[in-house]
C-alpha cells in the first residue's frame, strides 16, 4: 500500500517535470518566433501556426523565423545529448560535444572549402556545411585510430589523441588562414557558429540526422548508467565496452557532423545543458537524455533570439551567445567540483 | 567429472612483464577456493582473466567444458559475476539503482527492469544487509558500505562463480565475518563457486576449500587449508616468519605473524630437555631474544617437538611409547656438549623418558652448567618411576655444575649473562 504510493508520487512529480521541460521548450518557441527584427504579437503567431490564419507576418514567420527556430530546437537538443552521452561515456563532467576533435575537425572542413573556392549545393546546404560534417566524422575516426593500442582503447588514450587533434587540426586552420588573408573574416563568421541562412531544407536534413541520433542514442541508456562505474565493472555487467564506445561515439560523431555543417561550432551548450539536468533531476540516462534534448532547445532557441535581437540590426552569432552565456557557468561547474575535491 | 572452471597453461604479460606464468586450476562447482600471496603475485590479474576482462596471451579456460571466448559478454555475465576491489563513480546513482544494475545481462534493450528484477535487487539487498541504504546515494556512503552494494549487485547477477578481490578488505571485524559467512554459505547451500583473494590469511584458513597460494605469477602451492598452510610454505611466499597452531574452535590452522626484525643474535648455545609442553614457554622466549637452542630427546609428535620444528632447531627425536634409544641418548649427549649450557624443564618423568634425566649425569657433562627449573610443582608429583627419577634428581642436585631456579630466574640470568656464560 505504502509501496505504490510512493510510486505513483514519484511518477507524479517525474511527469510534473516532463510537462515543464515541454511547457519550457513551447514557450521560448513561441517567444523566439515572435521576438525579431519585425516584432510579431505572440496571439498573431499563435493564430497564424495553429488556426491558420492569414495576415501580413505570415510570410516572414513560415519563411524565416520558423525554420531558423526549429533549426535551433534540433541544433540545440543535439548538441546536449551529445554532451550527455560524451560525458557518460568518458566518466568526465568537464567533457563536451567537441572534446575528441570535432569541431576543429568540422572547421578544417569548412575552411578547406571556403580556401578552395568550391561551391555546389546540395539539399540547401553549401559546400563548406558538406566539408564540414566530412571532417567531423573523419576526424573522430582519425582520433579514434590513434588512441587505439592493442585493441583496448583507454578513456584517456582517447581524450588526450583527441585534444591533441584538436590543437594540431587549429594549428592548420591558422595556418591556412595566414595563407588566405582575403578569407579570413569568411572563416572567422563561419567558425562562430550561425544559424542565419535557415531554410525548411536545412532543417529537414539536418533533422534526419540528429533526431533519430537522439533517439537512437536513447536506446543506451542503461548501459551508459553501467558505464559510470568504469569500464571494468561494465565489462563484469555484460557490456562490451569497445563495441559501446564504438557505436555511441559514431551516432555522436554523425550529429555533431549535422550540427556543425549546419550551424557551425556552437559552443558550451553540450557541456552545461546536461550538468543542469543532473543537478535537477539526476544523473540516470533514462531521464538525463530526454531532459537534455528539451532543455538544449530551449535554450538555444533562445539564445538566438537574444542574439538576433540585442544589438539590431546588427546579429550575433549564436555560438558567441552561448560562449558569453556558458563561460561564466562553466567557471562556476569548476569551482563546484574543486569543492567536491575538498570534501 | 567435468569441471565447472579449467584454466590450462596459462600466461599473461604487460607489455614485457610477465605477471603469470603457467597456471592451472580445475574447480568444481560450490568450492570456495581463496588465491593468496604478496602484492604484485597476479592475483588480481588472474581474476580479471577468469572474468574475460584480460585476455591471455596462452593457455585457454574453459567454463562447463567450451572455450570462454565461445559465450558473449552478457552470457558470461549471467555466470560469472565480480566483485572488484574498487569501485568509484563519476555521476552518482541511488543504492537500489546500482544494485538493479546487476539485472543488465537479463534485460532486453527496449525493455524496463520487470518486477522479478526488481524482486531479485531487493533480496541480494537484504542479503547483504544495504537495505536500509537502498535510497542513499552511491558516493555518500562509506568504502565498507560500498563493497557490501557492489556485492549485492554481483549477486543480483545471480552467477553461478562469483570472483572477489580482496571483498572484506575494507569492512570492519562485524562486516567482514557477515559477508564471508554469506558467501561460505551461497557456497555450500546454493553451489555458489567462490573464488577469492584474500589478504587475511586467517580468514582464508577459516572459510577456504581450497586454497592457492601465487608469488611472482606462479602458483607454488595449493590444496586444502590444513595442508599448504604451514611455516615453510608462508615464509617462502611471504618472507615472514609466522607460528601456526590448529584454530582452538574450528582447527583450522591459525596463523600467527612472528615479528620480521629479528633479535640479534647471541652465540650462546642452550640444550633444553623437555617434552610434554613443559619447554613451550622458555623455547619461545629465549629463542626469540636470539639464543640458539637445542632440544632432546623428543617423541615425535610431542607438543615441544612440534615448536622445534616450527623454529627449524637441531634436536633429538624419537618414535613415540618406544622409550628412548641407545642412539638417542648418545645423539642428546653430543648436542649437550656443543651446548654452553644445559637446562632441564620441568618434565614429567615415567619409564619411557627417564634417560632424559639420567643422561645428566653422564661424566662428559660434569663440566656443564645445568639449569633445572622447579616451581609450583615439586618434583615428586612429577616422577612415575616408582622413586627412580627422584633418585637420580637427588643426586643431581648435589653436583656442583647443577643450579635450581624458577624460570623467570634463569630468563633474567641469561638475559644479563647471556654473551659470556662460562662453561
Amino acid at each position: 500500500m505504502v509501496r505504490t504510493l510512493k510510486i505513483n508520487i514519484k511518477n507524479t512529480k517525474e511527469i510534473a517535470y516532463f510537462a515543464g521541460f515541454l511547457l519550457l521548450l513551447f514557450i521560448s518557441f513561441l517567444i523566439s518566433a515572435s521576438i525579431g527584427a519585425a516584432n510579431i504579437p505572440i496571439k498573431e503567431t499563435i493564430g497564424i501556426l495553429f488556426k491558420g490564419e492569414v495576415s501580413n507576418n505570415r510570410d516572414i514567420l513560415m519563411d524565416i523565423r520558423i525554420p531558423r527556430v526549429l533549426i535551433s530546437a534540433v541544433l540545440g537538443a543535439g548538441l546536449s545529448v551529445v554532451g550527455a552521452v560524451m560525458q557518460g561515456i568518458f566518466k568526465n563532467p568537464l567533457v563536451d560535444s567537441y572534446t575528441l576533435g570535432m569541431s576543429a575537425g568540422a572547421s578544417l572542413g569548412a575552411v578547406i572549402s571556403i580556401v578552395a573556392g568550391i561551391n555546389i549545393r546540395i539539399f540547401g546546404y553549401s559546400t563548406t556545411g558538406i566539408f564540414a560534417f566530412v571532417g567531423a566524422i573523419l576526424t573522430l575516426f582519425f582520433v579514434y585510430t590513434l588512441s587505439k593500442t592493442k585493441n583496448i582503447m583507454s578513456v584517456t588514450s582517447l581524450l588526450l589523441a583527441g585534444v591533441t587533434v584538436s590543437y594540431f587540426l587549429a594549428s592548420i586552420i591558422s595556418f591556412i588562414m595566414m595563407l588566405n588573408r582575403k578569407q579570413v573574416e569568411h572563416i572567422v563568421f563561419w567558425t562562430m557558429g550561425s544559424i542565419a541562412s535557415s531554410t525548411w531544407e536545412k532543417l529537414i536534413v539536418s533533422g534526419l540526422f540528429i533526431i533519430p541520433g537522439i533517439i537512437v542514442l536513447s536506446f543506451f541508456s542503461r548501459e551508459l548508467n553501467i558505464m559510470s562505474l568504469g569500464d571494468e565493472s561494465a565489462h563484469y555487467l555484460g557490456i562490451n565496452t569497445e563495441k559501446l564506445k564504438y557505436i555511441l561515439l559514431t551516432i555522436c560523431s554523425i550529429i555533431v557532423g549535422a550540427v556543425v555543417s549546419t550551424g557551425g561550432t556552437i559552443g558550451f551548450l553540450g557541456l552545461i545543458v546536461p550538468h543542469i539536468i543532473r543537478i535537477l533531476r539526476g544523473s540516470d540516462h533514462k531521464k538525463l537524455i530526454p531532459y537534455s534534448a528539451l532543455l538544449g532547445a530551449s535554450i538555444l532557441m533562445l539564445s538566438d533570439t537574444v542574439g538576433r535581437v540585442l544589438i539590431q540590426p546588427k546579429e550575433i552569432p549564436v555560438g558567441v551567445m552561448t560562449s558569453v552565456l556558458g563561460g561564466p557557468f562553466f567557471i562556476f561547474l569548476l569551482r563546484r567540483q574543486k569543492l567536491k575535491g575538498v570534501n | 567429472m567435468a569441471y565447472q572452471l579449467e584454466i590450462n597453461d596459462l600466461f599473461f604479460s604487460y607489455d614485457k612483464k610477465e605477471v603469470l606464468k603457467n597456471i592451472k586450476m580445475n574447480i568444481k562447482p560450490g568450492t570456495f577456493i581463496s588465491i593468496i600471496g604478496p602484492n604484485g603475485s597476479g592475483k588480481s590479474t588472474l581474476l580479471k582473466i577468469i572474468s574475460t576482462y584480460l585476455k591471455p596471451q596462452k593457455g585457454n579456460i574453459l567454463l562447463d567444458s567450451n572455450k570462454i571466448q565461445m559465450y558473449s559478454q552478457k552470457e558470461i555475465s549471467k555466470r560469472i559475476s565480480v566483485v572488484p576491489q574498487n569501485t568509484s563513480l563519476e555521476f552518482d546513482f541511488k543504492v537500489k539503482d546500482i544494485v538493479l544494475m546487476g539485472r543488465h545481462p537479463y534485460i532486453d534493450r527496449f525493455k524496463g527492469e520487470s518486477k522479478e528484477d526488481a524482486e531479485i535487487a531487493e533480496k541480494a539487498m537484504r542479503y547483504t544487509n544495504t537495505m536500509m541504504l537502498s535510497h542513499r546515494m552511491f558516493n555518500e556512503l562509506s568504502g565498507g558500505e560500498k563493497q557490501r552494494v557492489i556485492l549485492a549487485q554481483a549477486l543480483a547477477q545471480k552467477p553461478e562463480i562469483l570472483l572477489l578481490d580482496e571483498p572484506v578488505s575494507h569492512l570492519d571485524l562485524q562486516h567482514q565475518v557477515e559477508i564471508l559467512d554469506l558467501i561460505k554459505r551461497m557456497s555450500t547451500q546454493e553451489n555458489l563457486t567462490i573464488i577469492s583473494v584474500l589478504h587475511d590469511l586467517n580468514m582464508a584458513s577459516a572459510y577456504s576449500d581450497y586454497i592457492i597460494m601465487l608469488k611472482d605469477g606462479r602458483i607454488l602451492h595449493e590444496g586444502k587449508p590444513e595442508m599448504i598452510l604451514n611455516n615453510r610454505n608462508i615464509s617462502q611466499v611471504f618472507n615472514i616468519n609466522v607460528h601456526i597452531n590448529g584454530n582452538p574452535v574450528t582447527g583450522r590452522p591459525y596463523i600467527y605473524t612472528l615479528s620480521g626484525v629479528k633479535r640479534k643474535k647471541r652465540n650462546t648455545k642452550i640444550h633444553i630437555i623437555c617434552g610434554g609442553g613443559s619447554g613451550q614457554e622458555i623455547i619461545r622466549t629465549l629463542a626469540s631474544e636470539g639464543f640458539e637452542i637445542t632440544t632432546g630427546v623428543l617423541n615425535i609428535g610431542d607438543s615441544d617437538w612440534t615448536i622445534s620444528k616450527e623454529y627449524q632447531m637441531e634436536m633429538v627425536e624419537e618414535i613415540p611409547f618406544a622409550g628412548i634409544s641407545n642412539n638417542a641418548r648418545h645423539k642428546n649427549v653430543e648436542l649437550a656438549l656443543k651446548a654452553h649450557l644445559i637446562v632441564l624443564t620441568q618434565v614429567y618423568f615415567s619409564k619411557g623418558n627417564l634417560m632424559n634425566l639420567e643422561v645428566l649425569l653422564d661424566e662428559k657433562l660434569n663440566n656443564k652448567r645445568i639449569y633445572i627449573i622447579e616451581e609450583e610443582v615439586s618434583f615428586k608429583e612429577r616422577d612415575f618411576t616408582g622413586g627412580k627419577a627422584a633418585s637420580i634428581y637427588i643426586r643431581l642436585k648435589e653436583r656442583e655444575n647443577v643450579r635450581i631456579l624458577k624460570k623467570d630466574e634463569l630468563i633474567e640470568i641469561l638475559m644479563k649473562n647471556g654473551e659470556n656464560i662460562e662453561n
